[in-house]
Order: C-alpha cells, then structure tokens, then sequence
C-alpha cells in the first residue's frame, strides 16, 4: 500500500499513504494553495485544521482529483494519483463536504450503483446496517435528515472497502447528537487500520480524532505535528484569565513584564506568560495598591485552539 | 464498468419515472401537442398521418432539448456529477448512460403517440424497422445539441432560455410544426438550416411514404448534425457548474455543433435540395391591404361602388379584402378618379375591358400562401394526398351540382370544391384546385368561363351555396365549420386566379 519515499527524493525514509510536494493551485488571481507539502502515515487519522477559505478543501480536491493542481506532486496509495487518477479512486474513499444525489434515489440505490462501479464493492446492505441506515433503506434522498445524509455520505466512501479515506469537513452542520455518531464512526476507522485525511475547522474535533494535524492558513501549512506536541510547544507560555471587581484599567497592566497578549474586556483579563509565579506576583501586588479584588482566576496550559488562533492569527496579521 | 454504466441507465430512468414534473414534460406534453394535431387537422380524412412526422419530432425535441440538458444541469448544480467524478469510470460510460436513459425515455413517449395516433385511426406506419431507425437518428442529433446546451448552461433556466432559442425557431420556420410548404421561401431556405425540417421529413417518410431510403439527404444531415454536437458536448464536458467555457476551446466546440448545421443547409442549397414550391412569390398569407388613398373594407364596399343595386351588397357584412382587392378599379388603386364607365348588366356582356379595369390579379394572395393555395405543376403530392384528389376527380363529374343547368351556379358550386378544402385546412387544399380547373376547362367553353369568372368575382355572394352543404358526396368532410360567406369569397379568388390563368394575366 505505501511506498518509499525515495522514489519522490522526499527527505526521510518513511512509509506514506499520502505524499503531496510543492502543491500549487490559483483561482484567477487567487493563491488557493501556495505550495504544500504534507506526508500521511499508513493507518494514521490525520487532521488538516484551519480557519474558513484556508485551502483545506482545495488541498483535498486536488489530492483526490477533483481539481487540477498547478503545479506539485501527489502521491497516494503508492499511486501517481496525476496520472493514475482512475486506479487511484478504486483504492479511495472520498465524503465531500456537500455530497448530494439526486433528490429520489434511495440509499440503497445509490450504494448498490456506486457498488457496481468498483473491484473489490462491499455489499450494499452490510454498508446500511453498519452506518444505520437500515431503516431509511428505501427513503428517497430529499427525505433524509442532514445526519442521515452525511451517513450516506460516509456510507458511499466505504462502498468500495478503500485504504484511505478522505472526509472533507464530515461532521459540518450536523446536530449534536449526529456529530457525535459520526465522530464514534471515524474513532472506529483508527481500529480498522484504515488511513484519514480529514479537514476541520473544529479544533476539539481535531484534538479528540487526529494523531497528528497540519494547521492550515492563507494557502500554507503553519504548523504540523501531533495535537499534544504542539500544545507543548506552547506549554512554556501559560494562559492566565481572571475577574476583578471593579475592572481594570489596560494601560496599568503596562507596568507588569512578562505579560503578552493581552486582552482586557471590562472586569475580564486574559494574557499569556512564561513565567506565571512572578507576573501573577506583581500582578495581584497591584490589584492589592489599588484596591481592586480578584474574583475569578484560571492558569492553564494553551490548548490547540489557542495554538491554532495564536498561529491563524499570526498569519492574518501578517 | 458496463455493469456499472447500464446500472446507472437504469437507475436514472427509474428515477424519470419518480419525477412528476419530468413525466409531465415527457409524456403529458407530446400527448398535448398530439390533441392539438388532431383537433386543428380535424378535417384531414385520414387522422394525423400526415402530421406524426412532425409530432414525433416535437417529442424528441422535447426530450432532447430540454429533459437532457435539464437533468444534467440540476444534478451538476447539487453535485451529484462531482460525486461520480470519485468513480473510476470513464466520463463517456457516463455521460452515455444517462443519454441512453433519455433515448429509452424518448422512444417510449414517441411509442405512446403512434399508439394514441392509431387508437383515433392513423393507420400504422408503413416502414416501421424504418421508422424505428429514422428514430434514433433523430434522437441522436438532438441529444447531441441537448449534451451542447446542457455544457452551455450554467442553471436550469439558462437551459429553458437555450433551449427556446433551438426549439421555437424549429417550431415555427424550421418545418416542424407549420409545414414547410405553408412557409414563406425565405424561411423553406432558413429551415434547410435547422434539423427540424430533416427530422419532420425522415419520419414522416417512414410512417406515410416510401421509408428511410427515399429521405437520405435528411438522415445524412442529421447523422452530421448529431456527431458534430456529441463531439462537442463531449469535448466541452464539465462536472462542476462554474468552469463554463473554461478553456478557450469551448467556444470553438459549440461553433463546430453549429458549422454543422451550417453544412447541411449549405449542402442542401447546393445540391438544390431546398426547392420552394412557390418561387413567385415572396410573402405567405399577405391578403392584400387596402392603400392609404383607397380604403377597402369589404367586398360590399367594393362591389356597391360597380354595382350599386345588386343583391349581394347586403350579404357582403363579411370582410373579404381578397376579393375587394382583386375586384379593384386600377383607378382607385392608384388613387385617381373614380372611372365612369358602364358596366356590364349580364355576365354574356362582360368584355375584355371590363376585366382589364375591374380585376388586380397582383393583388391576389400567393399561390404558396395559405389563403387560397393552388400548388405548383411540379409538386407532387404524398401517395395519401393523391389518392384523396384522385377519389376528388372521380366524383366530381357525377357531383349533381356541378352540372346544374345555369352556368354560373354551376361554376360556382364547382369553385365551392376549391374553397371548401382551404377553409378547413385539408392535405389535399392545394392540389383541390388543379381538378376543379379542369373540370369546369371541360364543361364550359374558354370564352364564356372567361365572363362567368369575371361575374362571380364581382358578383361574389350572388346565387346560392346550397352545394356546400353536399360536399361530402366528394369525399370531402361536411363543411358545417366553414361560414358561407368565407366560402363564397373563396371561390371568388380560385375564381379570379382561374380567369388570370385563361387570359394570361398569371403564369401558371
């Protein structure tokens, strides 16, 4: 299934179920995506993370062939998945971000015709009972609830027993009680030993599916690894918040060092330190000089959302 | 694959039938037109068998150039073609599947209107393998131009806005729902242009005339038409709604789908396939209007002023300015004084004269129009059309008031055969004349039919019309829906056009 990376000159001597290099796609005058690079392991939940308009489904699309790169290599499945597009998408399983079919085919219909269309097809009834479907076997497809829809959804990316799945935004616009459904569904795919390439903008979606993510923005990868390591590498920086009562003025925290940051929103301070013992030292020392009382106060490490808007922001700012 | 590519055939026709709009479109619509057919052709002897070529063009129109292209574009618009572009399958297993589903969906309406036909009494076709052949040759072309406007249009009503711009001007000049003969030439010219006219033809052939063989020009067009129209389409293919036109080729495609149907017109000018059966004349239907400086309403103010006292002045409150036109005083036409002459009190003491300054025979309406049609000597008419004038010549000489002892009577009753049939639109109206010509050529002598002419045309609600009421003793429908004096004013014209012809006044 995988494939040395030699054979592309890639940098380390790995076993890859996905290889992109120097990815590059415009829409007009628009970088979509500025030239990405990006290996997934055999048998790894992989998470591209990003803020709306960051190229994750552009990225996606054109690994899976659905839009045409300008330029990059793609390997997938030990594939040229360029030039063996085809053989490529027996061997894939693909849940767009909106899959529609049309509004009067059934699910099973549409299993058994995208069945038809593979090597190696799962049974179509098997892939109903898996993803509950069973009930609405024979519902047409405008009948189905948004969950129901995107269970289908998942259910045709398995039609054809694939190695590598790629889930572009699967648990979008779902209710609670769906998204959890089909986020156990995902969880299970890790046990299968089966390869995801999954985007998000849902950082705890991200945090809770994936080994490791790649934080996407403005058409580049920011920031990769797993989710803990890069939370650790925040983790000499700490998050303060706190209540005081009455507010504070920002201009007087000036004074504090250490403090970056900062947001100060009426009685509520956020910042972050290196060194939390002595900010909140000198901190508390001058709430006391201006008599001003804490009510609330939380220390804790930076979770991947703050990495994730610590960076994204970054880059906007850029 | 082909497993998978007949699946999806079948699948996409199952989902047709799930569709109620689309059964509508499908089915009620041919089904509609047919109705129509049948009740403006309600006169023809034999019912909608001169007309299934063009109701079953209009069905696979239909299909084509509007179910096709609607299907595929509302299915990209959601995404569904996205979707099976993930499929290992070749875009043309898929592409034709979903065509070979609309084929199947096309035949099956085109069956359930030869049914329909043959249950109100068309008789069955009589090539139907050919029938079946031309068919799908029809439905080749215009799936491919369904494929091209489907690439084109970016939503569903950018389809029905493409769609009306290929299907009304087949409709009304390209043959498919006026027939040709009934078209101005400039328009028989501008059909040579369009597939309609070819489709209308290979299938009519089928089911009325002598089969495929006898329309290979028009299958040829088509097969061109449609193989330049599925490369097209098939070259300008796109899965995603917003890459319309993406590369600079496509624009080039849909000029080569359209360069074909500029071929075939061509070729068929060249090769003088295009052959308007009236080249005289320029305008259809142009009954001539009254000038600015001489205004004429009726016949009856036409007539009063030759005629003052006769009777006909008060059965003349039907407007019939083909007659009036007709019977107008060069004078007046031309706005100058009215002319003091005397006229004849007897149609024995009609003279030259009076013929020369009563009668505009420029002002008739054209043969090839559709008031008063008279066909040319070279047009020939389908075995079916022949048979009914054949059956029309033989009774008309023992027609009992076709040999009444006044003459002029006589004649009239005779013109009435003429008139009758154009009024009710019949197959047989143009050729109707020709037989009554030569039926009163043999009854009455040149030069008294000359004066007799020239009387009913001045004269053109005198007498009776009794004899309209018998024509079905002719084969002809009971003429109840036709007023007399339409009717009479009618023979007036066959009667002037008849007089022209005697006198040399019009080139027959």
């Amino acid at each position: 299934m995988g494939f040395g990376i030699w054979a592309l000159g890639f940098p380390e001597v790995a076993t890859y179920a996905v290889a992109v290099r120097g990815l590059k796609k415009s829409y007009g005058q628009v970088d979509a995506v500025r030239g990405v690079s990006l290996y997934i392991r055999e048998g790894e939940i992989f998470g591209l993370l990003g803020p709306n308009g960051a190229g994750k489904t552009t990225l996606l699309e054109c690994i899976v062939g659905l839009r045409i790169p300008d330029g990059g290599e793609i390997e997938v499945a030990g594939l040229d998945a360029r030039r063996h597009t085809r053989e490529m998408h027996q061997r894939i399983g693909v849940m767009l971000q909106s899959t529609a079919l049309q509004d009067k085919i059934t699910p099973r219909e549409a299993l058994q015709l995208f069945a038809t269309f593979y090597r190696n097809a799962a049974d179509p009834t098997q892939l109903l009972e898996r993803f509950s479907l069973t009930e609405k076997a024979d519902a047409t497809f405008d009948t189905l609830s948004g969950g129901q829809r995107q269970r289908l959804a998942l259910a045709i990316a398995f039609v054809n027993r694939p190695q590598i799945l790629f889930l572009d935004e699967p648990t979008a616009g779902l209710d609670p009680q769906s998204r959890r459904e089909l986020r156990d569904e995902i969880a299970r795919l890790k046990s299968d030993g089966r390869t995801v390439l999954l985007t998000t903008h849902d950082v705890e979606e991200a945090e809770r599916l994936c080994e490791r993510v790649a934080i996407m923005d403005g058409g580049q990868i920011i920031a990769t690894g797993e989710p803990r390591a890069l939370t650790t590498e925040s983790a000499s920086m700490q998050s303060v918040s706190l209540s005081t009562k009455p507010g504070i003025d920002a201009e007087q925290l000036t004074a504090i060092a250490g403090m970056a940051d900062v947001t100060c929103d009426g009685n509520r301070i956020t910042f972050r330190t290196a060194d939390a013992r002595r900010t909140l030292r000198e901190l508390t020392a001058l709430l006391d000089e201006s008599g001003i009382d804490v009510l609330e106060l939380h220390v804790h490490r930076a979770t991947l959302e703050e990495v994730f808007l610590r960076l994204t922001g970054a880059e906007n700012e850029r | 694959m082909i497993r998978g590519a007949v699946r999806q055939c079948l699948v996409t026709m199952r989902l047709y039938f799930r569709n109620p709009l689309a059964m509508t479109y499908g089915y009620l619509f041919p089904t509609v037109f047919l109705a129509a057919f049948w009740g403006l052709y309600r006169f023809d002897r034999v019912p909608l068998v001169r007309h299934i070529g063009e109701l079953l063009t209009i069905t696979v129109l239909g299909g084509a150039c509007f179910g096709l292209p609607t299907t595929l574009v509302s299915e990209r618009e959601k995404g569904v073609w996205r979707r099976y572009r993930l499929m290992p399958v070749p875009v043309g297993a898929l592409v034709t599947s979903t065509i070979a589903a609309r084929y199947v969906l096309v035949v099956t309406a085109g069956l359930l209107q030869l049914a329909l036909a043959m249950l109100i009494g068309m008789p069955g076709p009589q090539h139907p393998f050919d029938l079946w052949v031309a068919f799908t040759i029809v439905a080749f072309a215009f799936l491919g131009c369904g494929l091209v406007i489907a690439m084109m249009a970016d939503t569903v009503p950018a389809v029905q806005a493409l769609g009306q711009t290929i299907f009304l001007p087949m409709l009304i000049i390209g043959g498919v729902a006026v027939p040709i003969a009934s078209l101005p030439d400039w328009a028989q010219h501008a059909s040579a242009f369009l597939p309609g006219r070819y489709a209308v033809e290979t299938l009519q052939a089928c089911v009325s005339g002598d089969g495929i063989r006898s329309t290979l020009f028009s299958a040829g067009a088509l097969l061109v038409i449609g193989a330049a129209a599925c490369i097209a389409g098939a070259m300008m293919f796109r899965w995603d709604e917003h890459e319309r036109f993406a590369t600079r080729h496509d624009r080039a495609w849909v000029v080569l789908a359209l360069a074909a149907w500029a071929a075939v017109g061509a070729a068929a000018e060249v090769r003088g396939y295009i052959t308007t059966a009236r080249p005289a004349f320029a305008a259809t239907a142009s009954v001539p209007l009254p000038t600015a400086d001489a205004p004429v309403s009726s016949p009856a103010a036409q007539v009063q002023t030759l005629h003052p006292t006769t009777a006909e002045v008060a059965a003349g409150a039907n407007p019939v300015p083909a007659v009036a036109a007709a019977t107008r005083p060069p004078g007046d036409a031309k706005g100058g004084s009215p002319v003091s002459r005397t006229h004849p009190t007897s149609w024995q003491a009609v003279s030259q004269e009076d013929i020369n300054a009563d009668l505009r025979f420029d002002q008739l309406p054209p043969d090839g129009g559709i008031i008063t049609p008279i066909a040319t000597p070279g047009d020939q008419p389908d075995p079916l059309t022949t048979e009914s004038v054949a059956t029309l010549a033989r009774a008309l000489p023992q027609w009992a008031p076709g040999s009444v002892f006044d003459p002029v009577q006589r004649v009239r009753n005779v013109l009435y055969v003429a008139a009758v049939p154009d009024l009710l639109q019949l197959d047989i109206e143009r050729y109707v004349p020709a037989v009554v010509y030569e039926r009163l050529g043999a009854q009455i002598e040149r030069p008294e039919l000359i004066k007799i002419l020239y009387w009913i045309a001045v004269h053109p609600f005198d007498g009776d019309d009794q004899a309209v009421d018998d024509m079905t003793s002719l084969g002809l429908p009971p003429a109840a829906a036709a007023s007399p004096e339409d009717v009479r004013a009618r023979a007036a014209v066959y009667g002037v056009k008849l007089l022209g012809r005697l006198t040399g006044k019009i080139e027959p």
